[in-house]
């Protein structure tokens, strides 16, 4: 025990010597991640915004023949431009998101009370772009029919509410913090990938890098068993990826609390209680990473090809998010039982505060840590065996 | 005292099996310092990392004071001092750091390892660079501060890689001396060495290793009495069968 222990002050006190190490681990990726973040969000809300609020220009091909409604278009903050001679063209090519067409029998379906015909010309295969746009418009063109259609009805001495024989009201169910927004959607990945892979440094520095440099023959000739100078190694790992996520935590906490982000308020409420529990959930998953990280600097033959397996770890913690994304289901007992997956659903409950039982914190932890020792036990074959300390 | 009986270690390449080492046995006593001559690739550094623990033989025993390595490593390790062929120190770290590293490695308390790091820092002459980190270390300064990390817990054999690698003649000077005065504290020192004056300068016995077997062993005059030879060197030339690789 006092081996484990004497193992895991060197490694650390090593890594907090190495500036670059502590530079990425606790300044550059805790400055980045909530940055970038806190960026999409407002581009994203801005972006809204402009398109639901600034003037529109929107081309229509004949203009002349609705005066009408060309007149209350722009009462509703739109610029009528003259369409492009080639509409399909234009709207292929991206130039513009969505054109009006008016039919030629506009006129005389209108004199006659029929419905007269108007064409929207957009392509519906890119709604990032142009689906806020559409929508806009296309709200537009519903509300001066219902308006034109009610004018109609009184003019013939029928009652409007006739013609509308259902009211449907809306009822939102969820709560306040249970419609969290983009800045805390993005909480479970983050919270998991840093735990996962954030002693990822250290892990290949204290065993891949520890062979190369050729350090590792003459500590592995010291009475100290492989198991313990293993598991020092382990700890070290874990306990700097959580020092890691706490760091990139709280600037990710500051950054959404102080910057003025956009409209849609990205207000972030972490009760302290809350926050304790975020980290028992993530506990296995910290272990889990840096046993995983050990095993594979273990195995790999030099520094390089275990930096070469990174890409594929951080792709690990995705799935879970990728599969729930695919088919949306309901919580269940076995789903907190997958690594990730499970981590991933229950940092959510927290962060909506619903109230998770015993047994749903027994199955993902007691699962969490027996996966992580599973891997422990791989990762002590491998420190067994007699390539591992022969660098050349 | 380490005895080794009738070692033998292969190990599977792509061009098939390699035998390192082919039945070596030899006695290494205390008080003595026995020398492992043998061309590069003779199986000097396999031996002695079975020696050490860190590879298993394929047959054959090893004794460390009594004690088979292939009953007890640990209790092995205990008694070992080992300079090996890697000898990386931690760069991050000064050599007073590292050295007390591997004194909390061996069970020993702070006090002994400041004690006896102060002891070694003097006896290598390395007060001058002890506080400093072991990064930007000449190879001479690296290598004291490996062989005082190896002798922090006071071991009774102590076992040194081609200790005087790279080192400059005044280090290797320096170096002689104190293999000396560890066979004079009553230790066991066994070292190995391609370079035949540095062995015949040292050594009370020198055993002759070429392809993976123990082709003479003895005294200096043993040897030269058995190959009828009055020049060692030549003597060495003829028990190995090629100078080469020998005067490197």
């Amino acid at each position: 025990m006092s081996t484990v222990w004497t193992v895991f002050r060197k490694e650390l006190t090593d890594a907090f010597r190495d500036r670059r190490m502590v530079m990425v681990a606790f300044v550059i990726m805790p400055i980045a991640f909530p940055l970038i973040f806190a960026g999409m969000g407002a581009i994203g809300a801005k972006k809204i915004s402009e398109k639901l609020e600034s003037t529109l220009k929107l081309p229509v091909e004949g203009a002349e023949r609705a005066p009408n409604l060309m007149a209350w278009l722009r009462q509703q903050n739109l610029e009528i431009v003259p369409a492009p001679a080639d509409i399909d063209a234009a709207i292929r090519s991206q130039d513009e998101d969505v054109i009006l067409r008016i039919d030629p029998g506009y006129a005389d379906s209108w004199r006659g009370s029929e419905p007269a015909r108007v064409d929207l010309v957009f392509d519906s295969s890119r709604p990032m772009q142009s689906g806020t746009t559409i929508a806009r418009v296309r709200r537009l063109l519903d509300a001066y029919d219902s308006q034109v259609g009610r004018l109609r009805l009184v003019a013939r001495g029928v009652h409007p509410a006739v013609a509308s024989p259902l009211l449907v009201g809306n009822r939102d169910l969820a709560t306040p913090d249970s419609r969290f927004d983009f800045a805390q959607q993005m909480i479970p990945y983050l919270f998991i990938l840093f735990a996962f892979i954030g002693g990822m440094q250290l892990a290949i520095d204290s065993t891949a890098g520890e062979r190369e440099r050729q350090s590792l023959e003459p500590l592995l000739a010291t009475p100290a068993t492989r198991e313990a100078i293993l598991s020092g190694k382990i700890l070290a790992t874990a306990a700097f990826a959580l020092a890691g996520l706490v760091v990139t935590l709280l600037a990710y906490l500051v950054v959404f609390t102080y910057m003025p982000i956009g409209k849609g308020g990205m207000s972030m409420n972490l009760p302290v209680d809350a926050l304790w529990k975020l980290f028992v959930a993530i506990s296995p998953i910290v272990l889990l990473g840096a046993c995983l990280l050990t095993a594979l600097a273990a195995f790999a033959k030099s520094y390089r090809e275990a930096q070469g397996y990174l890409p594929m770890l951080m792709f690990l913690p995705m799935i879970p998010t990728l599969f729930l994304m695919i088919s949306p289901v309901k919580t269940q007992l076995w789903m907190l039982a997958v690594p990730f997956l499970g981590q991933n659903q229950l940092i959510l409950r927290i962060l909506r505060k619903e109230a998770i039982l015993p047994v749903e914190w027994a199955v993902c932890l007691g699962v969490g840590f027996l996966i992580a020792g599973l891997v422990w036990f791989v990762a002590a074959r491998l420190y067994h065996r007699e390539q591992l300390a022969i660098s050349g | 005292m380490i005895e080794i009986r009738d070692l033998r270690k292969s190990f599977k390449a792509k061009t098939g099996t390699v035998t390192a080492v082919d039945g070596v046995s030899f006695t290494a006593r205390d008080g003595e310092i026995t020398g492992l001559l043998g061309p590069n690739g003779a199986g000097k550094t396999t031996t002695l990392r079975m020696l050490y623990t860190l590879m298993t033989p394929d047959a054959g025993q090893v004794l460390v004071d009594g004690v088979d390595v292939a009953r007890d490593a640990q209790a092995v390790r205990r008694n070992l001092g080992v300079l090996p062929d890697a000898r990386g120190v931690y760069k991050r770290l000064t050599a007073r750091e590292n050295i007390a590293y591997f004194g909390r490695l061996h069970g020993m308390d702070e006090a002994t390892i400041a004690q006896r790091g102060a002891e070694l820092i003097a006896a290598l002459d390395m007060a001058d660079f002890a506080d400093r980190r072991t990064e930007g270390y000449s190879q001479g300064q690296r290598t004291k501060t490996a062989i005082a990390r190896a002798l922090v817990h006071q071991p009774r054999n102590v076992i040194l890689d081609e200790p005087t690698n790279g080192l400059d003649v005044m280090t290797t000077r320096a170096m002689r001396g104190f293999l000396r005065r560890l066979r004079e504290e009553g230790r066991c020192v066994l070292f190995s060495s391609h370079i035949m004056q540095e062995v015949a300068a040292l050594c009370d016995r020198i055993v002759v290793i070429a392809k993976g077997r123990v082709v003479a062993q003895g005294s200096a005059d043993e040897l030269r009495a058995q190959t009828g030879e009055a020049n060692l060197e030549d003597a060495f030339v003829k028990v190995i069968g090629t100078d080469e690789g020998l005067f490197a």
